[in-house]
């Protein structure tokens, strides 16, 4: 019924595979990219059968979970984890999750039901600790902070995140993976090191993803920033609607990338320069030669009273140094000293305009 | 009028920016229930070496409808697509036999299928993924193994392994086949589910009953 001259839905499937081994060998270059794109523009069956291969492929490296305090080079023997499952499903999560660290002894050779129990254990008292809310199998927590706030929220896994002012998360640690919903603003990561368990941050479509490292995120409508003062992380964006694939990105200690739609841009330097980013952990915002247009923008994202800019002019006026982003009202005196600026407070907003 | 020639990439561009990817969501809203759909077709096709044709299809259509809407209740949706495949494909063909196909009207969806789906819990779905992973032949566990949990390059695991790359290549490729094919199809989701679906293949018309 399916026309002879088209190929059966298992070639596909095979061509499909071999592109996505391919990919995964390494030395994938922007040819090779062209090539697979084009084999999946010839049929939206050959996007279906690479996406979910591709999808698969993803949740295979969840496996990384099981993996946790093998030994390296050894590959388990099948049904290691098995008996875990093994008559407790219709058991709710919470229930077992008291219960298992008791039955543990009783359980015996079963080395996996112990791993789990001992992980999920260990999340339930962290969380309690925290007086975190506790879903089925995993924790989360939601976070969000002021405009002026900071707040610093030491997580289950023992890293720390730093939310800026006008800042939201959702945080969710599981056994595959700690998951950071970044919703709203900007946050630093100081990430323990956890192979067995990626840290993920995301944004909408785009995942930042580290081991053990220190970088933060910020959210801006549809733009993402991405600053990395320790170690390396990827960034990743979902394909686009129509299905074309978007580039991962490493970024090394160093690097402040922005990702837009246009795509991303990243520039790399020394680590103190990208610190200077990070700044505002301490109270302060860092300016170097730069626009008193985003100087401003910067300022509004800590404070209710919004600093507005009157004219282009002053707009592009250039602007330099340390502030302590509580204290609007110095940088805006300074300015009328320094600039041929001239300030006016109406309500909640300051207008600068030109003098 | 180059204004002309713009426009249409800046609506794609607008587009991108406000969808949650395609891809995403159909990994998430529609792959999820290969299990089901795979029993469906296998209940209601007669011709079994057609059903991976026939799930194709369903996911293309699938996939082309979403891309213009996404349908608010993916999974009976694409239950739909499936019942109207199955529809035409009887339809256009020239021998219809009663034998091969059977009522088209018993081409119903058990409630099972339709009631709202219990999303598995993270521990479930990776509990899932470690049986998905145990039906590997073994020389592509292995490999998936130290690729995928132990992270060494498929050079690494070339060299580890004693094999040439282009075999651990195409272990790979071999592996994300069978691993989506154990993963989101055949293999029930648990025993939970198994028994339900046990029960609603017994009571054979009763099932409405049965949802939670």
């Amino acid at each position: 019924m399916t026309g002879t001259d088209m190929a059966s839905s298992r070639e596909i499937e095979q061509v499909a595979a071999a592109w996505l081994a391919r990919r995964d060998a390494g030395g994938w270059s922007a040819r090779d990219q062209q090539q697979l794109d084009a084999w999946l523009d010839e049929a939206v069956a050959h996007q279906v059968a690479f996406l979910r291969l591709d999808a698969a492929w993803r949740q295979s490296g969840r496996l990384q979970a099981l993996g946790a305090g093998m030994v390296p080079g050894v590959v388990p023997a099948r049904g290691s984890w098995a008996h875990a499952s093994h008559g407790e499903d219709e058991t709710p999560a919470r229930t077992r999750d008291r219960a298992e660290p008791e039955r543990g002894s009783r359980a015996g050779s079963h080395r996996w039901l112990r791993l789990f129990a001992a992980a999920a254990t260990l999340a339930l008292v962290v969380s309690l600790a925290l007086g975190w809310r506790h879903y089925t199998a995993v924790d989360q927590a939601s976070y969000r902070t002021a405009i002026g706030g900071l707040q610093e929220v030491p997580l289950a896994d023992g890293s720390t995140v730093t939310l800026s002012s006008d800042s939201r998360m959702l945080v969710t640690l599981s056994h595959g993976e700690r998951h950071i919903d970044l919703q709203r603003g900007e946050a630093f990561f100081a990430v323990a090191k956890d192979h067995a368990r990626p840290f993920v941050v995301s944004t909408g479509s785009r995942r930042v993803i580290a081991v053990g490292t220190r970088f933060a995120v910020r959210r801006d409508a549809a733009d993402l920033r991405v600053v990395v003062t320790q170690g390396l992380v990827r960034l990743e964006s979902d394909n686009r609607s129509d299905g074309e694939r978007q580039p991962t990105t490493l970024l090394p200690a160093g690097s402040i990338a922005t990702a837009s739609d246009a795509g991303v841009v990243v520039r790399s330097g020394p680590v103190q320069q990208a610190e200077e980013y990070l700044s505002w952990r301490s109270g302060f915002v860092s300016f170097h030669d730069t626009p008193l247009a985003t100087a401003a923008a910067e300022f509004n994202r800590y404070n209710t009273r919004k600093i507005v800019i009157g004219d282009a002019s002053v707009g592009a006026m250039r602007v330099g140094g340390n502030f302590r982003w509580s204290n609007t009202d110095a940088f805006v005196r300074l300015l009328a000293q320094g600039f041929p600026i001239r300030t006016q407070q109406q309500g909640d907003i300051i207008v600068l305009r030109h003098r | 009028m180059p204004s002309h020639k713009v426009f249409p990439a800046a609506i794609g561009a607008i587009v991108a920016s406000v969808d949650d990817s395609l891809n995403n969501w159909f990994a998430r809203e529609i792959l999820v229930h290969e299990g089901a759909l795979m029993r469906y077709l296998l209940r209601s096709w007669f011709h079994r070496d057609e059903i991976h044709d026939l799930r194709q299809e369903i996911y293309v259509r699938v996939y082309e409808a979403a891309a213009k809407a996404r349908p608010a209740q993916p999974k009976s949706f694409m239950f739909t697509t499936a019942r109207h495949l199955m529809t035409d494909r009887l339809r256009r063909s020239r021998v219809v036999s009663i034998d091969a196909v059977g009522d088209l009207d018993a081409l119903n969806v058990l409630i099972d299928e339709l009631s709202p789906e219990h999303r598995m819990s993270a521990r479930q779905e990776l509990r899932h993924l470690a049986s998905a992973f145990d039906r590997l032949p073994d020389r592509c566990r292995e490999v998936v193994w130290l690729r995928r949990v132990e992270e060494l390059s498929q050079k690494q695991v070339a060299a580890r392994m004693g094999i040439s790359e282009k075999t651990v290549e195409k272990q790979i490729a071999k592996g994300s086949r069978l691993i989506a094919e154990y993963f989101y199809g055949g293999t029930p989701m648990h025993r939970a589910r198994r028994d339900r679906i046990m029960e609603a293949n017994d009571g054979n018309g009763h099932g409405q009953q049965q949802g939670d």
